[in-house]
């Protein structure tokens, strides 16, 4: 019986728009469910109240207003045409701005592209000497071609065979591409953090330089910095690579130390070894490696290990970088042992570190480069995932 | 118990007394015609604006000049597929609406006192009556509108629940939903004051 409830039915159970039986169904109900005798109730009550509406009389002048304005003279039923007329007006004036701008954005969301040899391809169409790609579109070169991008009018980027590219984005603050797979060579002349590339592994920020960097099947990636400066960043992990330097990034991992390409053999083995190796004995003697090649010129790479080495290691790193490289004054060793900000700061600068780099935590990030590498920081290897 | 409810308020629908060719004038821009239309329905129109507006007169004799003038220039497109009357509450409607559009930038500060035409009240019966009629018209003008025109339909003029989902375009038993819901609405904001009715 409850599963009926009625107190729905109550403004109808009193006007009597229900039907015989459904009005004793109500009245059944009605008289063992409280819930809907409440209900019911107040329906009541609004119905009591509802019956205090009255007509009320119109003022008496209503009607000579309504006289008075018909004998005005009739100036809008003669414009009547107007409306409509400035409508269509209005809408011919939207699409035309929309269609005369629309050739522009279009140019400004693409950006040209060149046949450098071979066939390739954007978006699996063979492209002739030269063509464009749009934001979303994939670039591709197999083993017997290479292609050229313009990107804006920042610079220029080449993409070397068994390449894919993908532009992510192209905006006055931001052109992204996205390297799949493969290798590039950049040439920006540009504000720094203006162009970046995306890899499964981190993402290359431009800080005004040219640089290349190549992506393997399993989405690890090599920097090589030919001018000014590079910034290598996964989630908190950041490096910033000079001219000259190279940089190694993992997948799953984020950027590994920066170090000068003229290093020994052995120093950059165990630098990646220090960097990459999940075992804790093997990278405490890749660092012994480490400190034992490094040269002045690699105290670099030693202010990095300062930073990413555990704290009864990061003694030995001091002592070889105080060794190679005098400290700055008032830079002291327990100072540094405890990653004392204003002593690392002087001995970066002293180093000629971007400034502007680091400390990462402070540095604000764009968009893009939150969502990239925050999302392949989590996924930690595993698919990738556009970020479009 | 149930059966005893007893409605304080005759409810006699008024029945269609326009005549065709009384309609059939005023399309052909006759404005005596159009004065038997407004003298027929002004005061069920301004009364829904009333209640429809808090009360406020000043627009509320607006929306019903509005509303004849829009007459005039609109009652060729009345075809006579349904009831004038039922024509002209959507004109009443739609009206009302555009002025809660235009009032909205605005705080109504109308007073919400209502003309009685009681005579012979005393001035402490008569302040009283006036008082609860501002309430009422103050809880009508807060409720949704779509709750709200069933329910001026339904008092100021009487419609039936057919005419009103006429009016409204929508179906008999969502015109019985509404008002159910209108007069719970309305219960259970005054009903404390129903010892006063």
């Amino acid at each position: 019986m409850f599963g009926n409830h009625v107190s729905s039915l109550s403004a109808a159970y009193f006007d009597g728009q229900l039907t015989p039986a459904e009005s004793n169904r109500v009245a059944e109900h009605l008289l063992v469910c409280t819930r809907c005798r409440a209900e019911f109730d107040a329906v009541k009550s609004g119905i009591g109240i509802a019956n205090q509406i009255e007509i009320v009389p119109a003022p008496d002048d209503l009607w000579s207003g309504i006289a008075a304005r018909l004998d005005q003279p009739n100036t809008k039923p003669r414009l009547w045409f107007l409306k409509p007329v400035a409508v269509a007006l209005a809408v011919v004036l939207v699409v035309g701005i929309a269609l005369w701008l629309q050739p522009a954005r279009s140019a400004e969301g693409q950006w040209r592209v060149a046949s450098l040899g071979g066939a390739p391809r954007i978006n699996s169409q063979a492209i002739g000497e030269s063509s464009k790609i749009g934001i979303g579109q994939l670039l591709e070169t197999d083993a017997t071609s290479r292609a050229q991008i313009d990107v804006a009018t920042i610079g220029r980027v080449e993409i070397d065979p068994n390449s894919r590219v993908r532009l992510l984005e192209t905006n006055p603050e931001e052109h992204r591409l996205e390297l799949e797979r493969g290798s590039l060579s950049a040439v920006i002349s540009a504000p720094p953090r203006l162009f970046f590339v995306n890899t499964p592994s981190g993402v290359a920020e431009d800080l005004g330089c040219a640089y290349t960097l190549d992506v393997d099947d399993d989405g690890n990636t090599v920097l090589h910095v030919t001018l000014g400066w590079v910034a290598l960043q996964l989630m908190d992990r950041e490096s910033a690579v000079p001219a000259g330097a190279a940089c190694a990034m993992k997948r799953g991992f984020g950027p590994g130390t920066p170090y000068y390409e003229d290093a020994t053999q052995s120093f950059r083995s165990a630098l990646a070894t220090f960097d990459f190796a999940p075992n804790a004995n093997e990278k405490s003697a890749a660092l012994t490696t480490v400190l034992g090649e490094a040269r002045p010129r690699d105290a670099m790479t030693l202010w990095y290990l300062l930073l990413r080495s555990e704290r009864s290691e990061r003694a030995s790193v001091y002592d070889r970088m105080a060794a190679l490289v005098t400290p700055p004054q008032d830079v002291t060793r327990a100072g540094v042992l405890d990653l004392d900000p204003q002593m690392l700061e002087r001995w970066k600068v002293k180093l000629s570190i971007r400034s502007d780099v680091l400390p990462k935590k402070e540095k604000p990030r764009s968009f893009w480069s939150k969502v990239w590498t925050e999302t392949i920081g989590r996924i930690h290897g595993l698919a990738r995932k556009r970020q479009h | 118990m149930l059966d005893q409810i007893v409605l304080t308020r005759e409810q006699q629908p008024v029945k269609e007394s326009i005549d065709s060719r009384t309609i059939a004038a005023c399309q052909q821009g006759d404005r005596a015609a159009l004065r038997v239309l407004f003298e027929e329905y002004k005061d069920r129109v301004y009364s829904i604006a009333m209640y429809s507006m808090s009360g406020d007169e000043m627009a509320a004799a607006d929306v019903t000049q509005q509303v004849f003038l829009k007459l005039m220039t609109r009652i060729n497109q009345f075809r006579g597929d349904s009831e004038f009357a039922t024509w002209l509450y959507r004109l009443v409607i739609n009206t009302c609406h555009d002025e809660h559009r235009k009032q909205r930038r605005f705080v109504s500060l109308a007073d919400s006192f209502l003309q009685t035409q009681a005579s012979g009240e005393s001035p402490p019966a008569r302040y009283a009556r006036k008082e609860l009629s501002g309430r009422v018209q103050s809880a009508i003008a807060e409720l949704k509108p779509k709750l709200r025109w069933p329910i001026l339909l339904k008092y100021v003029d009487g419609l039936s629940y057919e005419e009103i989902a006429a009016v409204l375009g929508c179906s008999k038993g969502t015109v019985a939903s509404r008002l159910n819901r209108a007069h719970k609405a309305l219960g259970r904001r005054l009903g404390h004051l129903k010892d006063q009715f």
